[in-house]
């Protein structure tokens, strides 16, 4: 599992991914937290639930995210 | 201050620049622009009706016909075009009480409320707590959620990691105040169902009476839909029935929610598979003009070891999990193995130690840092027995005359690896042992079993083996058919699948009425503004997070009571005083700015405004150093920040939080209120030239002017 729960992050980049929709598109530069990791396959393949800051909580591609220092 | 996106406040400013610049000489012109503005007030307040709208193209119309002048008519025509090129968004603003682009500050949600998958307007149902407002707080609950005291039990609650709260101290316990409430208002006869709209004739078939699949079908009753929910399970609740423990979520919290939908007409037909019992001609052929499916992730992976297959005392999670929901409490084994290291695998170890197993342990091949279940269930876990062994790599199942003996396993090192921020574990060569075991329960995770869904043979997946949706309306590849839930998301969370469920609702409601589909997902909607809790600053910052009352110890191995008894009503109220009431103040940090750069006083000390930096936040300092000048307040676009005079006191106060009370000085000419001494000692010192102040004397401004002029105005004879 490459993201914890309450982890700091980014949305830095669009996905490739089929998961990725075109709405997203303006969540790119957001930043939120991380409310539901891949919790039970550990796979960074799976879709993940974050909280981002004025923009509601979604699932999104990991490949599109990275963590901000705290 | 940027400039607004929003429609409705471009043209309120707009409007308010041309009548303030007098170009509108004609006064029925300016009046009817008044009357506009007022009403654009409304919308932008989210306290317009329908009648609303029309009347602004009415009055816009009437400035084109009757306008004596340019400025007039285009006045009305600049309304009149905002309004034909924007009707969707003076409808949200009407309708949903919705602005996206946050300008129309009443109307934009907190960060709890963005951040819960159901839109709940929280910061609204947590005032009405601390109000006592039990059942007004579970109503408002309901507008997004109907299942209050599920969530309030089950929630992984998204909103509390978003809570500003949590940028001073800890978030505020929301998930136990929804409990609080529910459980309160379910036992005083207050929790009720809103009025449903009469019948439209129309029916829809749920499949699956999981969180999502209930919840589309409560919103689709209240909207009059005939709505039959298809359970292939004996009873109702779907995976927060069979997948989560009794000690977690007792069966009569699911019963009695349940049976508000019931009562709203929603009809359950249990132990009916689809594609097996029924299929999808049958349910058209009985005049369902649309389809939900929210099946859920109930299928266990494998974890694909040699000896899996070969004894009956391998069982997987879910249904060992689904097995003691549905009434079977025979243990597994004396000691048993639960590989995992999620919330299932917990759950299945907490289940087995109130099942009688001597002897239990969670293997995972990770380290504890890396463990996706929750940190207090983990916690609970350990409290209650539970062994954790970590770094741990199940290699076999091995046993004898059909029975299992061990589990041969392997230990592991974590090592990142080229490439991956991740940490991985890898064997170490040569540590091969046995785990004696006589039952394993295999908890890595679920997927969609969509056996269930063959006759759909145009319904399309994804590469995750989850239905393919328009995330926005979840609507499927077939034309009336919609799916939602972990059959949608993979194993999600209660909430998630809840909002999907209004969401879906909503898009069949769209479908029937012809209306466009949404091209992005709804944002959550406020439902009030309920007032803010007053308190003194030392209150707002000694209340602290309630500690959660548990179940003895001796009872949580034996016995599946619920395991966390909820707070008592004093816990309760206090904790909802601790909201800092984010859905009124926007944490723009106007405040912050003037005081300290324009005012140069520097007195509020609110560093939970930054979400990246939050520096330190006391409010109990603004006292030391606050004059009560107001300028914080004057500045203020959501009217977060008072300043006002009351008892013989200025009180400055954000959201009810009292920052400063300073004793008034009043004129010793009129008795008017002049301001704290604190203030005119400040005003003493700018304005050097305010001779009767500087002399010792307090008086305000209307008199220090009569004292000090060279004449009286009024005794001086009017010119002939």
């Amino acid at each position: 599992m490459a993201f914890h729960r309450g982890q700091k992050i980014e949305v830095y980049k669009k996905s490739e991914d089929e998961g990725w929709e075109n709405y997203m598109d303006e969540f790119v530069g957001c930043h939120g937290v991380i409310t539901d990791p891949d919790s039970t396959i550990n796979d960074p393949d799976s879709l993940i639930e974050v909280s981002l800051e004025d923009k509601g909580t979604h699932r999104l591609p990991q490949d599109s995210l990275r963590l901000l220092a705290d | 201050m940027l400039e607004p996106k929003c429609p409705v406040m471009i043209t309120i400013n707009k409007l308010d620049k041309t009548i303030s610049s007098g170009s509108l000489k004609d006064p029925k012109s300016r009046r009817i622009a008044e009357e506009i503005l007022s009403l654009m007030r409304d919308i932008a307040w989210g306290s317009a009706s329908s009648e609303h709208i029309p009347a602004i193209e009415s009055l816009a119309q009437e400035l084109i016909d009757e306008g004596s002048a340019d400025a007039c008519i285009d006045t009305g025509k600049l309304v009149s075009s905002v309004l034909s090129e924007h009707p969707e968004c003076f409808l949200n603003h009407v309708e949903s009480h919705n602005c996206p682009t946050g300008d129309c500050v009443y109307l934009v949600p907190a960060p709890c409320q963005m951040a819960c998958p159901a839109g709940i307007d929280i910061p609204t149902y947590v005032t009405l707590i601390g109000q006592g407002k039990d059942a007004e707080a579970i109503e408002v609950i309901r507008e997004d959620n109907p299942f209050p005291w599920v969530c309030g039990l089950v929630c992984t609650r998204p909103c509390e990691f978003m809570c500003v709260r949590g940028r001073i101290d800890t978030p505020v316990s929301i998930k136990f105040l929804k409990a609080f409430a529910a459980e309160r208002a379910m036992s005083e006869g207050r929790y009720k169902n809103p009025k449903k709209q009469p019948a439209n004739n129309h029916k829809v078939a749920v499949i699956g009476a999981g969180p999502g699949g209930m919840s589309a079908a409560y919103y689709l009753a209240l909207k009059g839909y005939s709505v039959r929910i298809i359970e292939a399970l004996p009873v109702a609740g779907g995976m927060i029935m069979v997948g989560i423990p009794r000690y977690r979520l007792p069966r009569e919290v699911i019963d009695r929610e349940v049976a508000m939908l019931e009562e709203l007409g929603v009809e359950f037909v249990y132990n009916t598979r689809f594609g097996k019992d029924i299929s999808m001609d049958q349910l058209k052929a009985e005049g369902f003009g649309a389809f939900l499916f929210a099946i859920g992730a109930h299928k266990s992976y494998k974890l694909r070891l040699p000896g899996e297959s070969d004894f009956p005392q391998v069982v997987d999670a879910v249904k060992f999990l689904k097995n003691v929901a549905l009434g079977d409490r025979h243990m597994p084994g004396k000691r048993v193995v639960i590989i995992g290291g999620g919330n299932v695998a917990i759950d299945a170890a907490r289940t087995c130690l109130r099942l009688g197993c001597d002897e239990v342990t969670i293997a995972y091949r990770r380290a504890r840092s890396e463990m996706p279940a929750d940190e207090e269930e983990v916690e609970q876990a350990e409290e209650e027995g539970v062994k954790l062994s970590f770094l741990t790599i199940p290699m076999e199942v091995t046993g004898k005359d059909g029975r299992v003996q061990a589990l041969k396993c392997l230990r592991a090192e974590l090592v990142k690896r080229e490439g991956s921020t991740r940490m991985s574990p890898v064997p170490v060569m040569g540590s091969e042992y046995f785990m004696d075991v006589d039952a394993v329960i295999p908890a890595i995770g679920q997927q969609v079993d969509h056996q269930c869904l063959s006759e759909l043979s145009d319904l399309k997946w994804t590469r995750r083996n989850t239905i393919e949706v328009n995330m926005a309306s979840m609507a499927t590849s077939i034309d009336g058919v919609f799916a939602l839930g972990d059959a949608v998301t993979g194993p999600a969370t209660v909430i998630e699948a809840i909002g999907g469920g209004k969401k879906a609702a909503d898009s069949i409601d769209r479908y029937f009425s012809g209306i466009p589909q949404r091209k992005t997902p709804p944002v959550p909607v406020r439902h009030a503004r309920v007032d803010w809790l007053e308190m003194p600053a030392s209150t707002k910052m000694v209340l602290k997070r309630p500690e959660m009352d548990l179940l003895a110890i001796d009872r949580r191995r034996t016995m599946f009571q619920q395991v966390e008894l909820g707070y008592s009503e004093n816990q309760a109220r206090e904790e909802a005083r601790r909201c800092l009431r984010c859905d009124i103040c926007r944490r723009c940090g106007e405040c912050v700015r003037v005081c300290r750069d324009e005012m140069k006083i520097d007195a509020l000390q609110l560093g939970y405004m930054n979400f990246d930096h939050p520096v330190k936040t006391d409010f109990r300092q603004t006292e030391e150093k606050c004059i009560a000048c107001g300028a914080c307040a004057e500045n203020c676009t959501n009217d977060a920040m008072q300043i006002m005079d009351r008892d013989k006191e200025r009180v400055l106060m954000i959201c009810g939080t009292i920052l400063n009370r300073q004793k008034l000085v009043y004129c010793e000419e009129c008795g008017a209120a002049i301001g704290p001494a604190k203030y005119l000692d400040f005003i003493k010192k700018r304005f050097q030239e305010a001779k009767q102040i500087k002399s010792g004397h307090a008086v305000c401004e209307s008199c220090a002017r009569k004292k000090t002029a060279p004449f009286d105005v009024e005794k001086v004879p009017l010119p002939l």
